[in-house]
């Protein structure tokens, strides 16, 4: 009866199991300390949050699977996951949530963790790039929409120059770097 | 006519039957509350903890409403109340008549141990191992005889016991009695899943059933309440449960066993938050902690159990003595690999050995094999003057039990004048 020869049955080939003992147990603990985590583990994968979002018709991973995989603790594959970056934080799953799981602050505290690992997607760093040599995102040239309505063409007071020198001591600069 | 005074018959002695026997005692009805085994209590004495309330049952919150007498009356009452004829060890053999002067047929099994003399002093269990404690709680309060397993000590322990309590000699009776109502109290059993192949129930000391957890759970039991694994007594750290095995299957029962999603969550709070170190894993189809008992679920979630909605796909006993389980996630679409030292099956719940037989001996309606409704209105009534409560009915947890063994007691009293 306890015979444990692990030879006895086929050896299950065909299944590519994911190998729990490999994964993080600590990273579900770690999404949970952070501000928006606390309640993480009260998910009970309704997938509410998929049902809810506008996107995820084109995602590898659903909301629901995301949270399933930090509550399982897939550390690499949710910090790698391109989906945290492609939320569009319309918070629609946040709102649904019957079990007031902060999903999509959880995304962002995911999008923070990968962030301090340098994984950022190219367009995301670009965009942060723009804004600490710019000071904004959107240059706002001669509008003729503003023209139209009767504004003069230039945005008034728009001060990049002291928001540049503000972003310079943010994590951000050091997350991106960029020049000095 | 039927007289006030007429006995009632109660088979079973669990939480539907000691209730119903109970009730009706202290409305001035005579009862014959007839156990096959030693001890009354049934399922719920062997739960450790019973939910709602998580107390042992016999001090369950539902008693509470009887001023000036000690929670666990029911205890006493069995023995003491004049009104209740207990006889344990016995079996109804035969039941004839009409309804309103049923005539019964009870083997009653020797009393080899007097309840009223034992004072459970353990003498006669140092002397010889044919003398057995079933539980501290267990009720009538005295020790358990096996003739089978006599021995050299037997006779010195009936001998030397200070109370004279034990006579050895002692033979079963058969007896005849006029009753004229029934209660059928006869519970649950839970299947042992042996020919569910895929969860290997019996072909690993490590892959056991929720009852059998929650005996090792027990401060009472033979572990004292530490979680060993059956195979070599060291500590269990990871333990998985599954969840509707044999349950809502139609190759065994189609039903939901409505309770072994809260008991199962019930043990698995007791592990991770009472036990040191131990994780536990549940996997499920659904996870019907119905009504209240939803706060088990939110709970052990937040106790850091790990749900896993989804299905074995194979079991694989390793050379360290742990178990290699693959589980199908299907909320990821994946296959998770486990290490497990304690595979625990929520086994389905069936109607008990001899439902079956009272069925259609009495003629009785069968749903599912558990006994049915006659009207679905009037849920404990099952006949003519023949009434059941509790697990009998199907699956059912204690307050439920009670509820409806009330149920029976006021339909008892509605028909005598």
């Amino acid at each position: 009866m306890t015979e444990t020869d692990e030879t006895t049955g086929p050896p299950v080939t065909l299944i590519d199991a994911i190998d729990m003992s490999k994964l993080d147990p600590k990273f579900r603990e770690k999404i949970k300390s952070m501000p928006n985590g606390e309640a993480l583990a009260a998910c009970f994968a309704c997938s509410t949050c998929t049902a809810a979002c506008p996107t995820a018709n084109m995602w590898k991973f659903k909301p629901h699977q995301l949270i399933r995989m930090i509550l399982l603790g897939m550390r690499e594959e949710v910090l790698s996951s391109n989906e945290i970056w492609l939320c569009l934080t319309c918070y629609e799953c946040q709102e649904r949530c019957p079990q007031k799981v902060r999903v999509t602050d959880i995304f962002f505290d995911c999008k923070n963790l990968a962030a301090e690992e340098g994984n950022i997607p190219a367009n995301v760093l670009a965009l942060a790039k723009e804004l600490l040599t710019k000071g904004q995102l959107y240059t706002v040239t001669a509008d003729w929409e503003r023209e139209d309505m009767g504004l003069e063409p230039e945005v008034p007071g728009l001060s990049v120059e002291a928001i540049k020198r503000i972003l310079k001591d943010t994590r951000t600069k050091k997350l991106v770097g960029g020049e000095e | 006519m039927i007289k006030v005074s007429d006995p009632v018959l109660i088979i079973g002695a669990g939480v539907a039957g000691m209730t119903a026997a109970v009730e009706l005692a202290d409305s001035g009805i005579k009862t014959v509350l007839v156990e096959k085994l030693s001890t009354t209590g049934g399922n719920a004495l062997n739960l450790y903890k019973a939910f709602p309330t998580d107390d042992c049952f016999y001090c369950f919150e539902g008693n509470r409403w009887r001023p000036g007498i000690r929670k666990c009356f029911y205890r006493s009452a069995l023995t003491e109340q004049p009104n209740i004829d207990l006889r344990m060890n016995s079996q109804v053999e035969e039941i004839t008549g009409a309804a309103g002067k049923f005539s019964i047929k009870l083997d009653i099994g020797p009393q080899y141990v007097d309840p009223k003399k034992c004072t459970m002093c353990g003498l006669c269990i140092e002397k010889s191992k044919a003398f057995s404690l079933v539980s501290p709680q267990c009720q009538p309060q005295a020790v358990s005889f096996d003739p089978e397993i006599e021995d050299e000590g037997t006779a010195v322990a009936a001998e030397k016991c200070p109370t004279k309590a034990i006579n050895l000699e002692a033979k079963g009776t058969k007896i005849t009695i006029n009753v004229s109502d029934i209660i059928i109290a006869t519970g649950y059993h839970e299947m042992k899943p042996v020919n569910v192949d895929e969860y290997g129930y019996g072909t690993h000391p490590n892959i056991i059933t929720q009852l059998e957890l929650a005996q090792i759970l027990d401060p009472l039991g033979e572990t004292k309440g530490t979680l060993l694994k059956p195979s070599d007594g060291k500590p269990a750290k990871h333990v998985m449960m599954v969840q509707c095995v044999g349950s809502r299957d139609e190759n065994y029962y189609p039903y939901c066993s409505k309770i072994c999603c809260v008991y199962a969550l019930k043990h698995a709070a007791i592990l991770t938050q009472e036990r040191e170190g131990v994780d536990v894993s549940v996997v499920y189809m659904d996870i019907r902690t119905y009504d209240r008992h939803e706060k088990y679920y939110r709970d052990t979630r937040e106790a850091g159990v790990e749900f896993v909605r989804g299905r074995v796909a194979s079991i694989e006993p390793q050379k360290d003595d742990s178990l290699a389980i693959i589980v199908y996630d299907s909320l990821l679409d994946k296959y998770l690999k486990f290490s497990v030292d304690l595979f625990v099956l929520s086994s389905a719940l069936e109607p008990s050995p001899g439902s079956s037989q009272i069925i259609e001996s009495l003629g009785l309606k069968s749903a599912s094999g558990f006994i049915g409704a006659t009207n679905p209105e009037t849920e404990v009534v099952v006949g003519n003057r023949i009434y059941a409560c509790g697990s009998a009915l199907g699956p059912s947890e204690v307050p439920e039990s009670v509820t409806q063994a009330r149920a029976v007691v006021s339909k008892i009293l509605q028909n005598r004048k």
